[in-house]
């Protein structure tokens, strides 16, 4: 051995591993019939038990709907301070889950985020029963349906013309939704073209071939198609990704341009926004955790998919816990006796235990996922992600009803009791949503089977 | 869908109520079967729009319009009449202007031309144009329980009274106290008829004390007529005379005078133990026991004596007083004003207890109030009764010694401690007889009942004060088959006058000859037209003969001294005071739910009395608001749910009577307990407090207020203001305006109201709801925070022992001007219109409660049910009969629909319009709101903002003027003038 | 072809649509609404051909918010003198003989939110044809106006010389702020 000589180390340097979308290395083939299952086996029992307490959820709603509006909304517990409750809390609530879907597809497809690929489905499918669910309130909270179209500006009309008040933010949430609710639909149906066209392939019988035929629009697969098909997917994107952050800012101002205590704040934009992100996301951990489960589909919504997910929840959360914070702060820094004797009254007064529930579920639940095993824990996920949905309720109760219920003049102080049709409308709501979900996993496609197939490494 | 009744509807068949509308095809044949009224075809409609896109078409209702079959010169369909008449609702007999429409009465006016009350009402009077359409009242005449004819009545009672009985036994008139001189001549009449005939009078709240004490002390057994405007100190012992003691409506315009007279605004001192109205306005209150009331009226005897000489009450016993101790400094500041201001000082007291009215005497004529503000010469007429009486009575009937017993307007089986001795009693009487208009507590057990009219179907007079006449005359004709209680004693007396013909007769006879004299002995027709035109007028009558003080002060003073030692005694019992409210009265107005849903100016409760106990007292008892407490005296035992009430005195438990009545009808039974049998009738006088034991049951009842939180939280909502101008008193700075400012067009409409006027007395609240077709939505509604009134008064109390102060606050629709619900509505159905009233377009609103959640004054009213047409609120607006009361000019809102106070925007059109007609422009005054015009201290003020020279521009001008909740920039054009405070006499 | 059909589809789309909202504007406007009537009163005979001033029998219009139909016994000033008899002139005085009211058909109905004023009209020099057409010449009445809130802001808005069409008014206010008038006022008929 002489010294002074130095071997040369060799060998490649070391290479980190890409993060996996699928487990295992399935054929693509095996894809198809994998996501195709749930529409072509009969459904477990499971499905069954879960389709008829949510359907019987939605024959109550129905039920209650119909007795509201012969009765008129005085079978709520609505008063003289306490004109808005369960209603627009409910309305918030289902657009701020809403807001997952879009964010999703749109946003992170911009982002060529590679892990949309197996959740963009069922998200999207998400947002639109939630914006469906949401749009009920609006509608019902009037008590006469009726004469709803007074809303809309239409021309010609007998009154003279009569217009609506183009500075209601009432007014601009009908536009801003209604957009919403279209585009979101229509970016849905086209991502579902390709996947529609495979099961119009593999469909046995003539009337799902025909259905499945005619929704296709033709597909044939070809290069031609497909290149103009991404095309339309990126315009469209583009097109939706500003309405995500819309459609909740202008829902904000139905607060933000009042002036009742804690609704008169600038910030609410950015905080709403944040909030129905982070809302749903929750919501879509729930249903994506149930569905993998129950329908078998861990290979393709893997815990991969689910830590990213505890991501964004981590980040969003933290917002909304931060947005809190600094509500308070103005309020005290104000010096406004009616801002600082609502967040005094907020904190300490009959509906506290509402406030400090949802600063627990909302800002004190996700700080869990700022440890790696319980982003990748799926009891931890689903029971934050169960939590973060009770506590998004509850943010919007806390706002609306706090805040009128005492408020400028001490002697219309009020207080608000929930009837049984509150909480039978609250609860028949969550039937709808679940049973179009529950629908939806029976008849189409909820995974992307093209975009896994291209994540695919078969 | 809203419903405004038109005068087709209320055309000839009003009398049944069935709306002239019918559905059926446009061709106008008459559908068959199916009728119903106009809202249910216009809902029909709402459905069929609704379902529009479904194709269905609509159709609209085939409406018929009903000429009279001869013109009436006088009716005009649509222009409503004004007429002249004297109120009913008590006997204070205020001048009224009622409002007709389309031949119905619908609303209730105070008369200006009144010497007496100008022009202002109570809330009793407003609400009782709804007793007229009340359901509960009898259809006509019943004998043993079953409907007969007046012919039949009249036959079986002619039978009885002609009967040799009459001679032996007497025939017994039983009346509350009667101030109508012709019907005081008829009853005189009477006496020749049936020889054996006596009249028995009794009170249900009595002050024969002071009618006794003023015949041992000035020789005239009268209440006197007092002068509160000539009175620049007074002192208010136990008198609510604001709220409802006596007169409270001449009352509260003679104080307001005083006390809005600037710099020379009087000083008004009252002793209590419960927290009343007037309390709750005086500039010095002090809450004491029931019990020590005599001992503080000695106590300012004697140091009132003291500073002016005389015969010092101290030289016999006063000074071993002990009780009034713990207000010698009040009393020390009190005496020195009255004596300061002798000559311009009144003391006036409600207690019925002898001895105490003897000393206050004592004061007044020490003070040399007789005859400037306590007037013997001309006295008042109300409360003539005589509290021996009726226990007497009740003997007599147990000994047979009765013959014949007429009840007239009074409810003793209610009302009266011994009720229900009164009760058994009925049954030893050969005849008895009421002229209630129900089958009431009293009546229900008597052989007929021969049901009065409503006072707006009556002819009649009434001479409140001795030498103040007013008329009254019929504004509709009787609903039902009554029958006027004069007209029914002149049949069984045998005459066949009718009441009007006797009532014109005995003005003729009686007032009109000595008046005129010989000067024009024929003119008597003219004069019977302009009186009736004008309502009222003074004519002049003998005075009543008085001499100076000459009683025994010094046994009054010894008794007193010595039952208030004794009762001081014991800290640990408490005592029990009966108290009048505004809205309760006497309980003769039990069944109108107009009353029943006024939140009481105190307690601001509905649908209730209760129990008012102190703080303090609260904590020992360890019972909060809403604990059910059973009270128990000698005489009786009561549960009623306890209310907290600051300013109530620790030791006295204050309840409301007028409540827990139980054969009213349909809207008043069952409501609240009956407190008259708690105190008793003890030497010859009615007690209105006992000795009370309370204790817990452990229950809670549900209360139904229309406020919960009485402070201010220190926010400057109601503001005060030092009596006298003081340099560091800093000038309203012009706060910066985001907005551009709003452009108005002819007029800008605005209000004032006077916080230091404003009595809390709530006749504007039920004048609104009269005016506005406010709906009644009852306690269950109440209870959800849902009470529809447009006007309510917001009472904050500062402090919580018995020196709280209380404070009224009038609040309605300030039409700001730069709304906040303007702007939140997305279909503009409330904006601001050129003239400056924020409008609520009713058809428009489709019932998002944006506008009320931004409304930082929370004054909106959302219709959450349907109110009208709903069995679920059997109230006026349900029953055929009660929705003739309504105001044709104003819309019926449907449910979902909000509402607010819109400053009587039909009032204003109203009076453009009569301008236009004139050709003349409009001056300031044309225009008052309801509430405006029923307001007897004339707080609110009314007019164009526009206009700098108009009374409402002036008062919002000047130092006091401050608008609420300014710093919002609101700017409401509905500004307040603060309340002035005043610490002592200075 | 299959662009043709695409057209003609989408042409169709919007005739229906044009059609539906035509007829929806149209809902509860009863222009020509001419019912029959108890007594086949014939305006053009009194006041077409006989030159009656309208507020001899409507005498309300003058004084009240409703013109008001007369009474029968209007009907007679005249009638008790005319010795001409018809089938209808008979019931005429039959009703008056039994004194019973008789039940017109209301031709000219508003709903019952709106607050309308004859007399404010009258006074105002409005003839009374401008909004009931011409009445002299009909046999049976009729309605000849929409009687739609647009059809009387048109008016209002004329007389306060404020442009009619919407679109010149939004283009004058944007120039400059209107001085608000009256007539425009929701409270000027709804409260």
């Amino acid at each position: 051995m002489s010294a002074g000589t130095i071997e040369p180390t060799t060998g490649a340097p070391e290479t980190l591993p890409a993060t996996r979308w699928i487990e295992g290395t399935p054929s693509l083939h095996r894809i198809t019939t994998d996501i195709s299952r749930p529409m072509e086996a009969r459904p477990g029992r499971g499905w069954w038990i879960c389709f008829a307490i949510s359907s019987l959820a939605v024959l109550n709603l129905l039920g209650m709907v119909t007795y509201l509006f012969a009765k008129g909304i005085g079978i709520w517990g609505l008063n003289n301070a306490v004109g808005w409750a369960f209603d627009i809390t409910n309305f918030v609530f289902w657009i701020g889950i809403g807001h997952a879907g879009t964010l999703i597809s749109a946003i992170l497809l911009l982002f060529r985020q590679k892990w949309r690929t197996s959740i963009n489905r069922s998200a999207e499918a998400m947002t639109i029963f939630a914006v469906m669910c949401a749009g009920l309130f609006p509608l019902i909270h009037m008590g006469r349906p009726w004469d709803a179209f007074f809303i809309f500006p239409y021309f010609p009309n007998q009154r003279g013309p009569l217009w609506v008040n183009f500075r209601s933010p009432l007014v601009w949430d009908v536009f801003a939704i209604s957009t919403y609710f279209t585009i979101s639909l229509v970016f849905w149906y086209l991502g579902m073209i390709p996947d529609l066209a495979t099961l119009r392939d593999r469909a046995t019988t003539g009337i799902k071939k025909l259905v499945f035929r005619v929704l296709s629009l033709g597909w044939n697969g070809s290069q031609r198609t497909w290149s103009r098909y991404e095309i339309v997917s990126l315009v469209l994107a583009a097109l939706a990704t500003p309405l995500v952050l819309s459609v909740h800012s202008i829902v904000s101002t139905d607060f933000a341009t009042s002036l009742v205590p804690g609704w008169h704040t600038t910030i609410f934009p950015p905080y709403f926004v944040a909030g129905a992100i982070y809302s749903g996301f929750g919501m879509v951990l729930t249903l994506l955790i149930i569905t993998r489960q129950t329908m078998h589909l861990e290979r393709y919504i893997t815990t991969n998919h689910l830590e990213a997910m505890a991501k964004v929840i981590l980040l969003t959360g933290s917002l909304v816990g931060y947005a809190y914070a600094t509500e308070f702060f103005n309020a005290w820094y104000s010096g406004n006796v009616h801002e600082r004797f609502h967040f005094i009254n907020r904190a300490t007064g009959p509906y506290a235990w509402c406030f400090y529930l949802m600063v627990l579920c909302n800002v004190l639940t996700p700080q869990i996922f700022w440890w790696k095993r319980a982003r990748r824990n799926i009891p931890v996920l689903f029971v934050a992600s169960i939590l973060i949905n009770v506590g998004m309720w509850f943010e919007r109760f806390v706002i609306i009803v706090v805040g009128l219920h005492r408020n400028f003049l001490p002697s219309a102080w009020g207080m608000f009791y929930p009837t049984v049709f509150d909480v039978g409308i609250l609860v028949g709501v969550f039937g709808l949503f679940f049973t179009l979900f529950l629908l939806f996993i029976r008849a189409l496609p909820m995974i992307a089977m093209w975009e896994v197939k291209g994540v695919s490494h078969g | 869908m809203n419903r405004r009744p038109t005068c087709e509807d209320a055309a000839p068949r009003e009398a049944d109520g069935d709306p002239l509308v019918q559905i059926g095809l446009p061709t106008g044949t008459r559908s068959t079967g199916f009728e119903a009224t106009r809202r249910d075809v216009l809902s029909l409609m709402g459905f069929s729009l609704g379902a529009l896109g479904l194709g269905a078409g609509c159709r609209a209702p085939v409406q018929h319009a009903v000429p009279l079959p001869a013109a009436s010169i006088e009716m005009v369909p649509g222009v409503p009449n004004l007429y002249a008449t004297t109120c009913g609702a008590c006997s204070a007999a205020c001048g009224l202007v009622v409002k007709q429409r389309d031949g119905r009465p619908i609303k209730i006016e105070g008369n200006d031309a009144s010497p007496l009350t100008g022009g202002g009402t109570c809330a009793a009077g407003q609400a009782s144009v709804l007793s007229l359409y009340d359901d509960g009242r009898l259809r006509g005449p019943m004998w043993l329980g079953n409907a007969v004819s007046w012919a039949e009545v009249d036959r079986h009672i002619r039978s009885v009274l002609d009967a040799r009985g009459r001679d032996a036994r007497d025939v017994v008139l039983l009346s509350q106290t009667i101030t109508s001189p012709s019907t005081r001549a008829l009853i005189d009449e009477l006496r020749a008829v049936f020889p054996r005939f006596r009249h028995v009078v009794y009170d249900p709240l009595s002050l024969a004390a002071l009618r006794e004490a003023n015949r041992r002390a000035h020789g005239a057994a009268v209440v006197p007529h007092f002068l509160f405007d000539r009175a620049r100190v007074v002192v208010g012992l136990d008198a609510d005379f604001l709220g409802t003691w006596l007169a409270p409506v001449e009352h509260a315009r003679q104080w307001a005078q005083r006390r809005t007279a600037g710099t020379d605004r009087g000083f008004h001192v009252q002793v209590e133990s419960g927290v009343s109205v007037t309390g709750s306005n005086a500039d010095l209150r002090l809450a004491v026991a029931p019990s020590q009331i005599g001992a503080v009226a000695v106590a300012l005897l004697a140091a009132v004596t003291r500073r002016m000489g005389g015969d010092d009450p101290g030289s016999f016993g006063a000074a071993g007083l002990t009780q009034a101790a713990p207000h010698a400094v009040a009393i020390e500041q009190t005496a020195e004003a009255l004596v300061r201001n002798r000559g311009e000082a009144l003391v006036v007291c409600g207690s019925n207890d002898l001895p105490t009215q003897i000393v206050v005497a004592k004061l007044n004529a020490v003070l040399g109030s007789v005859d400037k503000t306590v007037d013997l010469a001309h006295p008042s007429l109300q409360r003539q009764g005589d509290d021996a009486a009726l226990p007497a009575l009740i003997d007599d009937m147990n000994r047979g010694a009765v013959h014949a017993l007429m009840v007239w307007g009074a409810n003793p089986v209610y009302d009266h401690p011994d009720g229900a001795a009164f009760r058994a009693a009925l049954n030893k009487v050969a005849l008895t007889i009421s002229f209630a208009d129900r089958r009431d507590e009293t009546s229900a057990h008597v052989h007929a009942v021969c049901p009065d009219h409503h006072f707006l179907e009556a002819w009649g007079d009434a001479e409140p004060v001795s030498g103040h006449f007013s008329l009254r005359q019929p504004l509709i004709a009787p609903l039902h088959e009554t029958r006027a209680a004069e007209e029914s004693l002149l049949a069984w007396a045998g005459r066949t006058t009718d009441h009007r013909s006797y009532v014109r007769a005995f003005w003729k006879r009686a007032l009109y000859k000595p008046a005129a004299g010989a000067a024009a002995p024929d003119a008597f027709d003219d004069f019977w037209e302009r009186t009736l035109e004008r309502g009222a007028i003074d004519l002049p009558r003998p005075p009543v003969a008085t001499h100076a003080f000459a009683a025994d002060l010094e046994e009054s003073v010894r008794e007193i001294v010595a039952r208030a030692n004794r009762a001081g005694g014991d800290h640990d019992g408490y005592e029990l005071a009966l108290q009048e409210t505004v809205g309760a009265r006497d309980g003769r107005h039990a069944n109108n739910p107009w009353l029943l849903e006024l939140p009481d100016p105190i307690t601001r409760l509905t649908w209730g009395n209760v129990a008012s106990i102190a703080p303090v007292t609260a904590t020992a008892l360890g019972v909060s608001t809403g604990d059910v407490v059973t009270l128990t005296t000698e005489t009786g035992k009561l549960e009623l749910p306890a209310f907290i009430q600051p300013g109530q005195h620790r030791h006295t438990i204050s309840v409301a009577v007028g409540y827990g009545r139980w054969a009213a009808g349909k809207a008043g039974d069952g409501v609240g307990g009956n407190a008259f049998p708690l105190a008793r009738v003890a030497n010859g006088l009615r007690t209105t407090s006992a000795r009370v034991t309370v204790t817990r049951t452990g229950r809670r009842a549900r209360l139904s207020p229309a406020q919960t939180h009485f402070s201010m939280e220190g926010r400057d909502i109601v503001q005060t203001l030092a009596l006298a101008p003081s340099e560091h008193e800093h000038e309203h700075e012009k706060l910066p305006d985001l907005w551009r400012e709003r452009l108005h067009g002819a007029h800008a409409w605005g209000m004032s109201i006077d916080l230091d006027a404003c009595t809390g007395c709530s006749a504007c609240v039920v004048a609104c709801q009269s005016e506005n077709n406010i709906p009644v939505v009852g306690a269950e509604q109440v209870r959800k925070n849902r009470i529809m009134h447009w006007l309510r008064i917001d009472r904050y109390v500062e402090g919580d022992g018995e020196d709280a102060q209380s404070l009224h606050q009038p609040m309605m629709c300030q039409h700001c001007q730069h709304a906040p619900c303007e702007t939140v509505c997305p279909v503009l159905a409330t904006t601001t219109s050129s003239e400056g009233i924020n409008q609520q377009v009713y058809n428009r609103c489709i019932g998002t409660r944006y506008c009320a959640n931004n409304c930082p004054y929370k004054v909106r009213r959302f219709n959450w049910h349907n109110y009208t047409a709903n069995d679920d609120f059997p109230y006026n607006m349900t029953s055929p009969l009660g929705r003739l009361v309504l105001n044709p000019d104003v819309t019926v809102r449907s449910r979902g629909v909000m509402e607010k106070c819109n400053l009587c925007v039909q009032r204003i059109q109203l009076g453009k319009n009569q301008a236009l007609l004139q050709r003349r422009p409009m001056a300031d005054g044309d225009v008052a709101t309801a509430c405006q015009q029923s307001c007897p201290t004339g707080a609110i003020v009314f007019g164009d903002l526009a206009d700098a020279g108009s009374r409402v521009s002036k008062l919002l001008a000047g130092r006091r003027a401050y608008r609420v909740l300014d710093d919002l920039g609101t700017r409401p054009n509905v500004g307040y003038l603060k309340r002035l405070t005043r610490e002592e006499e200075s | 072809m299959r662009t043709r059909g695409i057209v003609f589809g989408v042409v169709l789309l919007g005739a229906g649509g044009g059609l539906i909202a035509r007829g929806a504007t149209r809902i509860g406007v009863h222009q020509g609404y001419a019912p029959e009537q108890p007594i086949a009163f014939p305006h053009k005979v009194h006041a077409g051909d006989n030159q009656i001033a309208c507020l001899y029998c409507h005498s309300g219009a003058r004084t009240s918010r409703h013109a008001g139909i007369p009474s029968a016994s209007v009907c007679m000033n005249c009638h008790s003198l005319i010795e001409k008899q018809t089938t209808e002139i008979q019931r005429l005085k039959e009703a008056v003989q039994q004194r019973r009211p008789i039940v017109w058909t209301k031709v000219h109905n508003l709903p019952d939110f709106v607050y309308f004023n004859h007399s404010q009209h009258v006074v105002s020099g409005v003839a009374c044809q401008r909004c009931h057409g011409a009445v002299e010449q009909m046999d049976r009445i009729e309605q000849a106006s929409p009687l739609t809130m647009g059809w009387c802001l048109g008016c209002h808005r004329a007389e306060a010389h404020v442009p009619t069409s919407t679109f010149t008014r939004v283009a004058a206010n944007v120039r400059n702020r209107p001085t608000p008038f009256a007539g425009e006022d929701c409270t000027s008929c709804h409260y």
